[in-house]
């Protein structure tokens, strides 16, 4: 029991033995300042109490008030916390099962084509019987690209996102011309026209990188815009803070209603509200750790794992795409100059060097992340030079040992040492979006069964309120 | 023509590739637009240039020089208020000069590369007319009307030295009945990066296989060391360089055959892929060309030395006017237009086009170009 026999209510109308009589009795309401009238705790004394005090209800009815007030102030933070919480959790649960997928879908989409482009050019220039493997190797690229593109056109298209839809409609329409061009190369090298089918193999990567690529990098920076909003609704502040404002309200009204009753009544405790009180501390400090939790690992996600896992996407890319020009070089051979002036501008971005995409991507990397993104930092500047000594042999003309150099066997050429860059390259961004699944994992499982808590708890609150302050509401009838 | 494209048909029909690329897309897309599209002209296409003064200036080619140069003067005959400014700098300087909007059109040889298209995604290269190739001789004692005839084969000995006297048993083969006589080869080559060299040494690519893997093609090459091989300048000093040379070998652009054969230099009927001899007429090129029209794709850049046809005659190329289809002025844009679609029409008339030996591009072809030129704003 929280209350002493000093403080047992007196029966209405009648004060307690040794007690100044209670405030505001039934049916004998005290004058104002009158013997034993008191102002309500903590309420700060009014600037004409008496006078005030005359035109407020009873306290049965101020008592009605506070009930309402409570239960009203409950509800508003049980449902907006419920609310809000479940919009985080939507978006959590988004990011990780729509938002990531398609991101990652769009990503592979780009990066297929690209290398599908680059395998075919490596291809054609090894002669006009296709080796399996890299015929394989095409098809393999063509038909991921076009399942990838077919998942995005329909989430695009369920999305209502007309500006996407209209980026993959490029890639739709881009990708059977490209295709057709490419067999078309083949063809007529089969025929014994290569001259022609290099022409034909110029038409197609031209394709690739002049209408193909730069729709699918626009998809995929859209979808990976998408990804980083999702992510951003779920560790978003205003709403959360908006529930803080509210329970802080409410735990305010909780704390003077108790105060109230305290001084008013001489319990120390009304039970009810006490259980209220419990209620909203535990609901609002789960909703701040889980919240905290998911927030932290939803940034530790984007950060750790999407940010540098776009970075490294696009060094995967221009890395293909200094193959490809090296490549193309040598079915062009109308001179090397634009190509070396392509090359160097790859060169820049990829790095490494500061502000390029693989220091970008080795410093928000952890882990084996970051050692994959180093070793392809290192491993591409061997690269490099092995493609400006081709470049080299193309200007003095050695065409032969440029073409060895580009496309031969051998474990100090450029095949060997780009497989090694793009075997970098594809195991950091493994990592890193393994890194990014577990942390919006662990982030979207912060937020489990947290609306549940917040409703069960504004249950608990309002079932509390109303308990204690009818046990009140009572003792007056 | 019939026979390749059956063997087009089964090829694609069997290559792996192609249904990879083809069915797993699903995108629904219809099939590789390889064939003309529709004439344009007159969608987009102004039927003249707009009121008031306007330079165009030109660059580059020097095969393509002097007929640009004639078509200058005759369209400011009919448009006076258009000026075309002309000079002979090189295929290269032309696409170099229009890549970098300091000329409104490149004239080259050749077809722009990947890395240029890469670099300037703007550009187009745009037909304008047909031409071709000839290797020039001068060898004395033959009948004038005698066109040696002559293969890769043949041709890449002569370069890399291996074949040092015109009457070589080899070339013999080749001629017989004609008396050849004891004087010594000398190939002549180009001493610039030349889209001339491009298509020469394409041709012999095509059909030695020796050279293809150790020399190559390009627009430079490393020329085997021969004795008293010479380089030249251009065609004007390939020609000069031939007549002055007996025993000469070169490579010299359709436009200066006229020249060639008024200095008393033979030009040789080349075998083509399917085994026949041909000499360069306007016969033998349009049938050349005839066999890729209908594989010409929307950009119209193909390469066509080396072509399936019996009648062809095996170097021919387009000539390009390199163009970017983002103009600074709408006044110039239409100007660029209107000029272009007249040149590959009514500027592809013979009084033009013979004086160069070019030969009209087929209406096809015409329609793609209006297409292309459709694009510049």
């Amino acid at each position: 029991m929280v209350t002493t026999p000093a403080q047992q209510p007196a029966p209405p109308g009648q004060p307690a033995p040794g007690q100044p009589p209670a405030p505001d009795a039934p049916g004998q309401p005290p004058a104002a300042g009158a013997p034993g009238w008191q102002p309500p705790a903590g309420a700060g004394a009014p600037a004409s109490p008496p006078a005030r005090w005359r035109t407020q209800a009873t306290v049965p009815a101020r008592l009605r008030i506070l009930l309402i007030t409570l239960l009203i102030a409950v509800a508003a933070f049980g449902a907006v916390g419920a609310w809000t919480v479940i919009q985080h959790a939507s978006a959590a649960r988004d990011v990780v099962s729509t938002s990531e997928p398609l991101s990652l879908a769009a990503q592979r989409m780009y990066q297929d084509l690209s290398d599908a482009d680059g395998t075919a050019t490596t291809a054609f220039v090894a002669g006009p019987n296709v080796p399996l493997a890299a015929r394989e190797r095409y098809a393999a690229d063509i038909a991921r690209a076009a399942a990838d593109l077919t998942r995005l056109q329909n989430a695009a298209t369920t999305a209502g996102n007309p500006r996407l839809v209209r980026g993959l409609a490029a890639v739709a329409a881009g990708l059977p011309v490209y295709a057709g061009y490419v067999s078309q190369a083949q063809t007529e090298f089969l025929l014994g026209y290569r001259l022609t089918a290099g022409s034909f193999m110029q038409v197609a990567s031209e394709e690739m990188h002049l209408a193909l690529l730069p729709a699918a990098r626009a998809s995929y920076a859209q979808e990976n815009a998408a990804l980083t909003a999702a992510s951003a609704r779920a560790t978003g502040l205003p709403w959360i803070v908006v529930v803080l404002v509210l329970a802080i309200a409410l735990g305010f009204v909780l704390y003077r209603a108790q105060r109230w009753l305290s001084g008013s009544t001489h319990r120390v405790f009304n039970l009810g509200l006490l259980a209220a009180s419990v209620a909203l501390a535990v609901s609002v400090l789960w909703l701040l750790i889980a919240f905290a939790v998911a927030r932290t690992d939803l940034q530790r996600g984007v950060g750790h794992g999407s940010v540098p896992a776009e970075a490294l996407a696009q060094a995967a890319i221009d890395t293909q795409q200094a193959r490809g020009y090296q490549v193309l070089n040598l079915i062009s051979r109308s001179g090397a100059a634009t190509f070396v002036k392509d090359f160097q501008a790859i060169r820049a971005e990829l790095g490494p060097g500061p502000g390029t995409l693989l220091a970008t991507a080795a410093a928000a990397s952890t882990g084996a992340g970051a050692r994959w993104a180093t070793a392809a930092a290192h491993d591409v500047q061997r690269w490099y030079t092995v493609i400006d000594r081709g470049y080299a042999l193309d200007d003095k003309a050695q065409y032969t040992a440029e073409t060895a150099l580009a496309i031969g066997p051998g474990a100090g050429g450029s095949t060997a040492g780009f497989a090694r860059v793009e075997a970098d390259l594809s195991r950091a961004i493994d990592a890193d979006h393994a890194v990014f699944h577990a942390n919006a994992t662990a982030g979207r499982d912060a937020f489990s069964g947290l609306d549940v808590v917040i409703i069960v708890a504004a249950v608990l609150m309002a079932a509390g309120c109303a308990w204690g302050l009818s046990r009140r509401l009572v003792e007056y009838r | 023509m019939a026979l390749r494209s059956r063997l087009l048909l089964v090829a694609a029909a069997v290559l792996p590739l192609t249904l990879a690329a083809g069915c797993s897309g699903g995108t629904g897309n219809a099939a590789v637009p390889l064939t003309a599209t529709p004439a344009s002209s007159g969608g987009g296409i102004p039927a003249g240039p707009a009121l008031g003064p306007q330079v165009l200036s030109e660059t580059g080619s020097t095969l393509l020089f002097p007929l640009m140069r004639a078509w200058a003067a005759a369209y400011h005959q009919q448009h006076g208020n258009v000026s075309i400014t002309t000079a002979a700098t090189g295929s290269g300087k032309g696409i170099a000069a229009a890549s970098a909007g300091t000329v409104d059109i490149g004239a080259s040889d050749a077809f722009l590369s990947s890395g240029d298209l890469v670099t300037n995604p703007a550009m187009l290269n745009i037909p304008l007319a047909v031409s071709a190739q000839q290797v020039n001789y001068n060898v004395p004692g033959l009948r004038p009307a005698t066109h040696l005839r002559l293969n890769g084969e043949v041709l890449a000995e002569m370069y890399r030295g291996a074949i040092t006297s015109w009457n070589d048993p080899r070339i013999a083969a080749l001629n017989p009945g004609v008396r050849l006589p004891h004087t010594r080869v000398v190939p002549l080559h180009r001493a610039e990066s030349s889209g001339d060299t491009f298509l020469f040494t394409s041709y012999l690519s095509m059909q030695d296989a020796a050279w293809d893997r150790v020399t190559g093609y390009s627009t430079t090459v490393a020329w085997p060391p021969v004795p008293g091989a010479r380089a030249e300048t251009g065609n004007t000093g390939m020609v000069a360089g031939c007549k002055a040379t007996p025993g000469c070998v070169a490579y010299v652009g359709i436009a200066y055959l006229s020249s060639a054969i008024r200095g008393g230099l033979g030009y040789a009927a080349l075998q083509n892929a399917r085994g026949a001899y041909q000499a360069p007429t306007a016969k033998t090129i349009g049938v050349a060309v005839g066999s890729f029209v209908s594989a010409t794709p929307v950009n119209e850049t193909i390469s066509m030395v080396g072509g399936p046809a019996a009648a062809g005659y095996p170097i021919v190329n387009y000539e390009y006017a390199v163009v970017s289809k983002r103009q600074h002025s709408a006044a110039k844009a239409r100007a660029i237009k209107a000029f272009l679609h007249w040149a590959i029409t009514a500027g592809n008339a013979a009084q033009y086009l013979d004086q160069v030996r070019f030969q009209p591009l087929p209406a096809p072809v015409v329609s793609l170009s209006d297409a292309q030129i459709a694009k510049i704003g």
